[in-house]
């Protein structure tokens, strides 16, 4: 038996179906001395994963639709996936969820979303098991099993499956990445970030925003996952490894370097109605679409291009273009990855699989587009004519896609991204919201280079599929803890044989109401009645319980084999195919924990976590980045901000705390002497109070008091400014934000960290404090009435549920 | 005709081309006689920042591309480029350093929440409020509009509409 084939056996005798796996037996022998005892230097080896077992490479691209990337069509430069297509193979038939979380927590787990938690996103933990955003131990992610075999793990970028709540200091961290399969995390925990100003997290801490003002988060991802195998490479040369690779973008804020964005002047002046005719065309020349596919129709609720006005046509126009360069660029930087690993030599084992979006293009623009998502997320209605006035006043067409603004795109932008399905994100009734390219490239594996691969697979097909390739079972334990079986199916079966006989023939669908059931080729569609992009109370309380009948939604029925797009609806002409659909999907419901429907909206239906009930919060020190979802209770209440200073005898200045940034913030602040408080609605309005004295020198405190004009939403209010417990001045804030200032800038103390808050000192950013800020306490004072209070606690949580839809 | 009751008009517009589009409208409604105008300018702000007047239009609707003489009170009080950019390019609340961090490419960060951006246009004209309703209709571009009433045709009066127009345009 030569050294190999002892070592092979040795392989074949670990127990993996148990991790950790357990220290091999001793086959020394001790003696009492060093005389005649035998060593046995594999009792001190590390775990080793089996032979041959490949690098992983998973990438995930955010909010994007399967007629983006010019590989399957689309409009958007790929030449990375481009070349893994060549080399690999092209997925057609692949599937998410339709939104963010859940599809990455199925991707991570191998289980369907609602088992694991995730029937919504990590920012909004629900009451019921589906909708609790908190993976259970019994479901761990597939990179705790690869970490336990011996994989080398990191995740960089977005993650998503941390709830709101947990993302401080004091954790708990056995949601955070580091606990849940990764040995290195670097990336932001939420659902978005900016890309020139991004909060970062580094394993378990926060790092803050970069300094270096040429920070692009999309290159320093590829940066450092480039460092994170090169050091992996120094340490073992053999050690296999596996590397997430989960982009903010094509998320909001769409923030594009501007070299990327011009590369796409002009190039969608011919308007969304036409985009996806282009496209279709191609998808047709390139086989991922049937010859005989149909192009499917725009929503009667979606203006046509020629609608549009000349000023509406320019700025649509733009907003594409940003967001074709950002995307962009994110296939860049995967080349990039790419080429450091073909450079260490470890493409021809690296299992790169390469998925473009998450769940389709994102909705939740609304018709118009918007400077600034955040609006959408606080429920501020903006008319068309209203957007177009922000765009000018942020700056104009120049400023798009810059850290001045946080845009998303039309719909209609979507809608064509998602090219040639119905529908997008949120959809989870219909292709547009489910159905996404897939690349897999692996040399020593796929000899079909270029080839087309069309079985419906799925993102739970993800974890096993590289478990076989690796050649590690499921473990049936991990830390002590029993698993569920992964629901996906391995696509390895795929990798050879166009034709093979699909495996995963059947797959519920469900995100907020929106459902859908695929068996063997027919496919239910469900869609709860509410245009993807409303959220008001009117249309919400048409789902409220006993008025809303799902079982009475209009159903859609469709033959994909023969329907790849979805354009002919046979409902009508398979009544008992029909009935048979939904009875499955109510029976996987049931099983997945989907029920109750709508369980991740609890809170529109009176349905609201316990009252909070502390009201101060203490920041001693110089506490820095607190998670936007982590700052005090303040909105649509009364509250103070009282901050205790030191003053040297020359004075000082700079800011005592800020939130977030002219998008949406407040900064309490020291400058020419003078106390002063900014805030900023949501970037629609500012405010501006100032002291009517100067601050003096020594012991100081200061303190802003707001007092609500009413127990209402966004309520309007009185500030005023004291030093020494005096009053110095003050102001109105004719509107307050509701729900939520960022989707990713945080809260500082000592200072104003990323885009400021008060343009006044940006020159001066982050503005410091000189002197010494020895704590802030916010107290966020309640309003008379219980009622009130129950009342307002129930829009926050409101608020909150829609901020996380659209996160 | 004239009357008494006249409309300082602002608009803005982020694109300049559209700008002029709708300036020559108001222009073509003068010559027309559809209204009774006492003078319009048309202004750019180029990528530079700069504002600049390109165009000034007179009475009977006729077209100056130099600023002087001859044209009337209310051309010869707005076209001053220094008085146009004041009205049109300083606009909401004045701008005060550099926005963003350094790192901004274009140096917009400089030059935003002005009440034009750059590479955008605007349009101030001067005409009997009787006409009102007609010109708004002709701008079909103008991203922002904001009017102003004043009585007679007076420097004073004009300058007085000019900055209740330009308050008009902030926020």
């Amino acid at each position: 038996m030569d050294e190999g084939e002892a070592e092979h056996m040795n392989e074949q005798d670990i127990d993996r179906s148990t991790l950790p796996i357990r220290r091999p037996p001793f086959q020394g022998t001790p003696e009492r001395t060093l005389a005649g005892s035998q060593p046995d230097w594999d009792y001190v080896a590390p775990v080793a994963p089996p032979r041959d077992a490949p690098n992983v490479l998973l990438i995930l691209i955010d909010d994007a639709g399967f007629g983006n990337p010019s590989t399957f069509g689309g409009p958007i430069s790929t030449p990375t996936l481009d070349r893994l297509a060549d080399e690999g193979l092209k997925y057609n038939g692949f599937h998410v969820t339709a939104l963010c979380s859940p599809t990455r927590a199925a991707l991570m787990t191998g289980r369907n979303h609602h088992a694991v938690g995730f029937g919504m996103v990590g920012e909004f933990a629900g009451p019921f098991p589906g909708y609790s955003a908190m993976l259970p131990k019994d479901s761990q992610p597939f990179a705790k099993t690869l970490q336990g075999n011996g994989y080398s793990t990191a995740c960089f970028g977005k993650w998503h499956l941390t709830p709101d709540h947990m993302q401080g200091p004091a954790g708990p961290f056995d949601r955070w990445p580091n606990a849940l399969g990764f040995d290195y995390f670097w990336g932001f925990l939420g659902g978005e970030s900016g890309q020139f100003d991004p909060v970062i997290t580094e394993n378990q801490s926060s790092i803050g925003v970069p300094e270096d003002e040429s920070f692009y988060l999309p290159d320093a991802m590829a940066d450092k996952t480039i460092e994170w195998l090169h050091g992996v490479r120094a340490q073992d040369a053999e050690k296999p490894w596996f590397a997430y690779f989960s982009t903010g973008c094509s998320h909001a804020p769409h923030h594009a370097q501007k070299a990327w964005s011009e590369k796409y002047l002009g190039a969608f002046d011919q308007g969304w109605d036409q985009l996806r005719e282009e496209t279709f065309a191609r998808q047709k020349r390139l086989g991922v679409v049937p010859a005989d596919a149909e192009l499917t129709t725009r929503p009667t609720n979606m203006p046509s291009w020629d609608s549009l006005s000349e000023s509406q046509k320019r700025v649509y126009a733009r907003q594409m273009e940003v967001y074709a360069g950002f995307s962009e660029n994110a296939d860049w930087n995967v080349g990039r990855v790419i080429d450091a690993i073909d450079e260490m030599g470890d493409l021809e084992n690296t299992l790169v699989i390469y998925i473009w979006g998450d769940n389709g293009g994102s909705m939740e623009g609304t018709l118009t587009g918007t400077f600034n998502e955040l609006t959408t997320m606080n429920g501020v209605p903006l008319t068309d004519e209203q957007q177009l006035q922000l765009v000018l006043k942020w700056g104009g067409l120049e400023a798009w896609g810059t850290e001045l603004m946080a845009p998303h795109y039309s719909a209609a932008w979507a809608w064509a991204s998602n090219c040639p399905f119905q529908w997008g994100k949120q959809v989870a009734s219909h292709l547009g919201g489910t159905r996404n390219p897939m690349v897999v490239h692996w040399p020593r594996r796929i000899a079909d280079h270029g080839g087309l691969r069309s079985q419906f697979t799925h993102v739970t097909d993800i974890g096993p599929t590289i478990l076989e390739a690796a050649g590690i079972p499921q473990p049936t334990h991990i830390d002590g803890v029993e698993q569920t079986p992964m629901h996906g199916t391995s696509a390895i079966y795929t990798l050879d044989d166009a034709g093979a006989a699909e495996r995963h023939t059947q797959q519920y669908f469900e995100v907020l109401g929106n459902r859908a059931m695929y068996k063997d080729g027919w496919w239910l569609s469900w869609m709860m009645p509410r245009t993807p992009w409303k959220l008001d109370p009117d249309t919400i309380k048409q789902f409220a319980p006993g008025v809303w009948d799902p079982e009475s939604d209009p159903v859609e029925l469709y033959y994909l084999p023969e329907d790849f797009t979805q354009a002919n609806d046979l409902a009508d002409q398979h009544p008992e195919k029909v009935r048979e659909l939904k009875e499955l999907f109510w029976h996987e419901a049931e099983k997945n924990h989907v029920l109750p429907l709508l369980g991740g909206l609890t809170t529109f239906f009176g349905m609201t976590p316990p009252l909070p009930t502390q009201s101060q919060f203490t920041f001693y020190g110089d506490v820095q980045n607190v998670s936007s979802g982590m700052i005090p209770p303040i909105f649509n209440h009364s509250y103070t901000i009282s901050a205790e200073l030191e003053i040297p005898g020359s004075g000082a200045e700079g800011v005592i705390v800020a939130e977030a940034d002219h998008l949406g913030g407040f900064s309490l602040f020291v400058d020419e002497g003078k106390l002063k408080h900014s805030y900023s609605f949501v970037g629609v309005m500012e405010f501006k109070q100032e002291s009517e004295v100067t601050v003096p020198t020594g012991s100081v405190t200061v303190r802003m008091e707001f007092a609500a004009d009413a127990a209402k939403p966004a309520t309007g209010g009185e500030v005023t400014l004291f030093i020494n417990d005096e009053p110095v001045g003050g102001g109105r804030i004719e509107h307050t934000v509701p729900v939520r200032f960022s989707g990713y800038s945080g809260m500082d103390i000592g200072r104003d960290n990323g885009m400021p808050v008060d343009r006044s000192y940006a020159d001066r950013s982050p503005f410091a404090f000189t002197g010494k800020v020895k704590k802030v306490v916010f107290d966020v004072n309640p309003h008379p009435e219980d009622t009130h209070e129950q009342e307002l606690h129930e829009h926050a949580q409101q608020g909150l549920a829609a901020h996380a839809i659209n996160a | 005709m004239s009357d008494d009751h006249k409309d300082v008009l602002i608009a803005a517009y982020l694109f300049e081309d559209l700008a002029k589009r709708d300036f020559d409208a108001v222009l073509q409604l003068a010559e027309q006689q559809a209204i009774t105008m006492e003078g319009a300018v048309l202004v750019q702000k180029g990528t530079d920042g700069e504002v600049r007047v390109t165009e000034t239009g007179d009475h009977l609707g006729r077209k100056g591309a130099k600023v002087g003489g001859g044209v009337g009170l209310a051309v010869g009080l707005l076209a001053p480029p220094l008085l146009a950019a004041t009205v049109v390019g300083a606009g909401a609340g004045a701008v005060t350093g550099r926005f963003a961090r350094h790192r901004l490419e274009s140096g917009i960060g400089d030059k935003m929440d002005a009440a034009l951006p750059p590479g955008s246009g605007g349009v101030i004209a001067v005409y009997d409020s009787s006409g009102a309703a007609t010109v708004d209709a002709a701008l079909t571009n103008a991203v922002k509009k904001s009017v102003a009433q004043i009585d007679g045709a007076s420097a004073k009066a004009l300058k007085a509409g000019l900055a209740e127009a330009q308050e008009g345009m902030s926020g």
